[in-house]
């Protein structure tokens, strides 16, 4: 099985009339996705694709049977789109898009705290399960489908990295983004234990950058729970840093958050650490993920 | 965004929080004014947005007319880490007793506010993080609920305070946390908040980073966030919708995420020196890479130019129409080497070769580099 999504999941696409959302859906659907309808509020009873479009959340669950959603929903829409969804009981919401107030962030993470949800996003490409189907914008041609799980904070570096794989006939198993927003609705340690639980996932390849203590922190679950081979490439090396202001960062995350600390945390836990995107072919090779 | 510190004070004010009597001045004579009016001696501090503005020497007492003109004089104008001094707050030297720190921010791993306080306040609270952690106390807020009086007391229990500077704290943190929730904050921070001799509590410096991402909706009029940017490329990246961060090199970068820009930069800057970080998100058309290339070029003695872009939600056909008209339209003759892949890629390839960009199919941008490298020689 692929993590998070598979035959049996049917999806809405939240959004679904506005241009992205079209155009998206028409290729979400070449990829043998099985979307099953979509939600416009004020334009139900329309179609999109083929697809047919509802105008609330509760209405296209209770006529279609669906259990995840993606989301093409302006920024400031999100939260109340996200609440709907939340409420009409959908099990998988993946969030595309940017600029998403934290604060709204911080909300939705806050309402799903004892549900049983499970959220990607937001800023994320979504999920692709090569030659199966895709929630979100990755592009389809990069992936072949194989053992190798990708996780990565960028969406175009999650690309970039199924792409060199696939260059080389590595095919990957799930490939998540987790958003790269600096408050996501799951953290990096979540989606790993999916993958290490995985019984068609052999290596999984994290793709992190500075800022933020996600690697940090994923790096103690990997030594502590991690039985497969992971890689993680962390971006930014030579970013300027930022004219940090206050104290209070510093505080809460402590040294947590440079290119060297989280290099060091993942070498104590085991992970091979990439100099360069390209060196994860050696890796593939070492643990003959091929 | 970034408030200055006197911008941040007015919203304290605002939200019932004690703020020392000052004047924003930018000359030295308008120091002088402001400081007959307030009294002496007065603090003048740089309104520069840079950390360890005192260290640097942005933060000054004067206890006479002579040396605040001296001071002023010297200060106007001046640049503190790289920034220079337009505005300077002159401001009443409070008479402290005891100096406390208190702070709201996003803890990002938990996705919920913290509130931090410390009896230990002033420049050194990091290393007192460091060294005597139990000397700062914390809490989570549950963003649904809020952050009530007795929360503040609980938490200031935990650092001995006890009484009327309980009581008084308490306040004062439950009105910074509302100053977070209301301007949708990334960081709320007074350090120090003075205990006065006569036992009030004021706000000695005011910091306030509110969230780019909800500036269009927060209800109180906020500074123009242009105008903020102090860097002229920078301001413009934003003014078209791009993240453009200006370094000292001479390779052009458009990439089409951060992820893929930092890592063409950590990849470029092996061997060549990049001249800007530009990140354009899922944004592109015609026109914005347009602009992009324009923003670009307004540098000085661009080299070379680092095409990377994937067509995921991005249409990078049209971007690369906008790339190529603005190379026809320039004459420009410095290697553009463009990896472009995803949806569309064939197309874009087309239209970037009739312009005469190089163009490496290859996925690895490690390979797009080396020809990079060729092209315009490492100096």
């Amino acid at each position: 099985m692929s993590i998070l999504l598979d035959d049996s999941t049917w999806v809405l696409v939240q959004g679904i009339t506005g241009n992205i959302g079209k155009t998206q859906t028409r290729w979400m659907l070449d990829y043998g996705t099985k979307i099953v309808g979509g939600i416009t509020p004020g334009k139900g009873g329309t179609t999109v694709e083929g697809v047919p479009v509802f105008d609330s959340v509760g209405e296209a669950v209770r006529n279609t049977g669906a259990t995840a959603s993606v989301f093409f929903v302006p920024a400031p829409f999100v939260l109340d789109a996200f609440y709907e969804t939340v409420d009409a009981g959908i099990k998988f919401i993946v969030i595309v898009p940017e600029h998403v107030p934290v604060h709204d962030v911080m909300r939705m993470r806050a309402y799903i705290k004892d549900k049983d949800v499970f959220t990607l996003g937001p800023t994320t490409p979504g999920i692709l399960v090569p030659g199966k189907g895709k929630m979100g914008i990755m592009p389809a041609s990069l992936f072949i489908p194989g053992r190798v799980g990708i996780i990565s904070r960028s969406g175009t570096l999650s690309y970039e990295f199924a792409g060199i794989l696939s260059e080389k006939n590595i095919g990957q198993s799930t490939v998540v983004g987790m958003g790269a927003d600096p408050v996501v609705l799951t953290n990096l340690e979540d989606i790993l234990k999916k993958f290490q639980d995985d019984d068609e996932t052999d290596g999984v390849i994290v793709v992190g950058e500075v800022g933020g203590e996600q690697e940090e922190k994923a790096a103690v679950f990997i030594k502590n729970n991690m039985t497969k081979p992971v890689a993680a490439y962390i971006a930014g090396r030579f970013s300027p840093k930022g004219k940090r202001m206050g104290h209070a960062g510093a505080i809460v995350r402590g040294s947590a958050g440079t290119y060297q600390g989280k290099c060091k945390a993942f070498e104590e836990a085991g992970v091979y650490v990439l100099n360069s995107p390209i060196d994860v072919l050696d890796w593939a090779a070492k643990h003959r993920l091929n | 965004m970034r408030l200055h510190e006197y911008e941040a004070a007015k919203v304290f004010e605002a939200a019932g929080i004690k703020v020392p009597k000052h004047r924003v001045v930018q000359t030295p004579q308008e120091a002088l004014d402001a400081a007959e009016e307030i009294g002496y001696p007065v603090m003048l501090k740089a309104q520069v947005l840079v950390g360890g503005r005192g260290l640097a020497g942005g933060i000054k007492i004067a206890s006479n007319a002579s040396e605040l003109k001296e001071l002023a004089g010297k200060m106007t104008g001046s640049e503190i880490k790289g920034v220079s001094v337009d505005k300077i707050m002159i401001s009443e030297k409070a008479n402290i007793s005891n100096e406390l720190y208190v702070a709201v921010t996003v803890d990002g791993y938990s996705g919920k506010p913290v509130v931090i306080a410390s009896t230990e306040g002033g420049v050194n609270i990091e290393e007192t993080a460091r060294k005597t952690p139990e000397k700062i106390v914390s809490v989570h807020v549950d963003p649904q609920f809020g952050f009530y009086p007795f929360q503040a007391r609980r938490l200031l229990r935990r650092l001995g305070l006890s009484n009327r500077l309980l009581l008084s704290c308490a306040d004062v943190l439950v009105r910074l946390y509302k100053v977070f929730a209301q301007l949708e904050g990334i960081i709320v921070e007074i350090n120090p908040l003075a205990v006065l001799e006569n036992g009030e509590l004021c706000a000695v410096d005011a910091v306030l980073e509110v969230d780019n991402s909800a500036l269009k909706r927060i209800a109180q009029p906020l500074p123009n966030f242009l105008e903020r940017i102090a860097n002229s490329l920078e301001r413009q990246g934003r003014r078209i919708g791009v993240t453009y961060v200006d370094l000292d090199g001479d390779i052009g970068i458009i990439s089409s995420g951060a992820g893929l820009g930092m890592a063409s930069m950590d990849i470029i800057g092996q061997k060549l020196r990049p001249a800007n970080f530009l990140e354009t998100g899922g944004g592109i058309t015609e026109e914005l890479l347009y602009k992009c290339m324009e923003l670009i070029m307004m540098k000085e003695g661009i080299r070379g130019i680092f095409i990377n872009v994937y067509g995921g939600i991005n249409p990078i056909h049209e971007g690369a129409k906008g790339v190529v008209r603005y190379i026809k339209e320039h004459h420009l003759t410095i290697p553009i080497v463009a990896k472009a892949l995803g949806n569309h890629q064939e197309e874009t390839w087309e239209t970037l070769q009739s312009g005469g960009v190089h163009v490496v199919t290859n996925v690895a941008t490690e390979k797009a580099v080396e020809r990079l490298v060729e092209l315009v020689g490492v100096n």
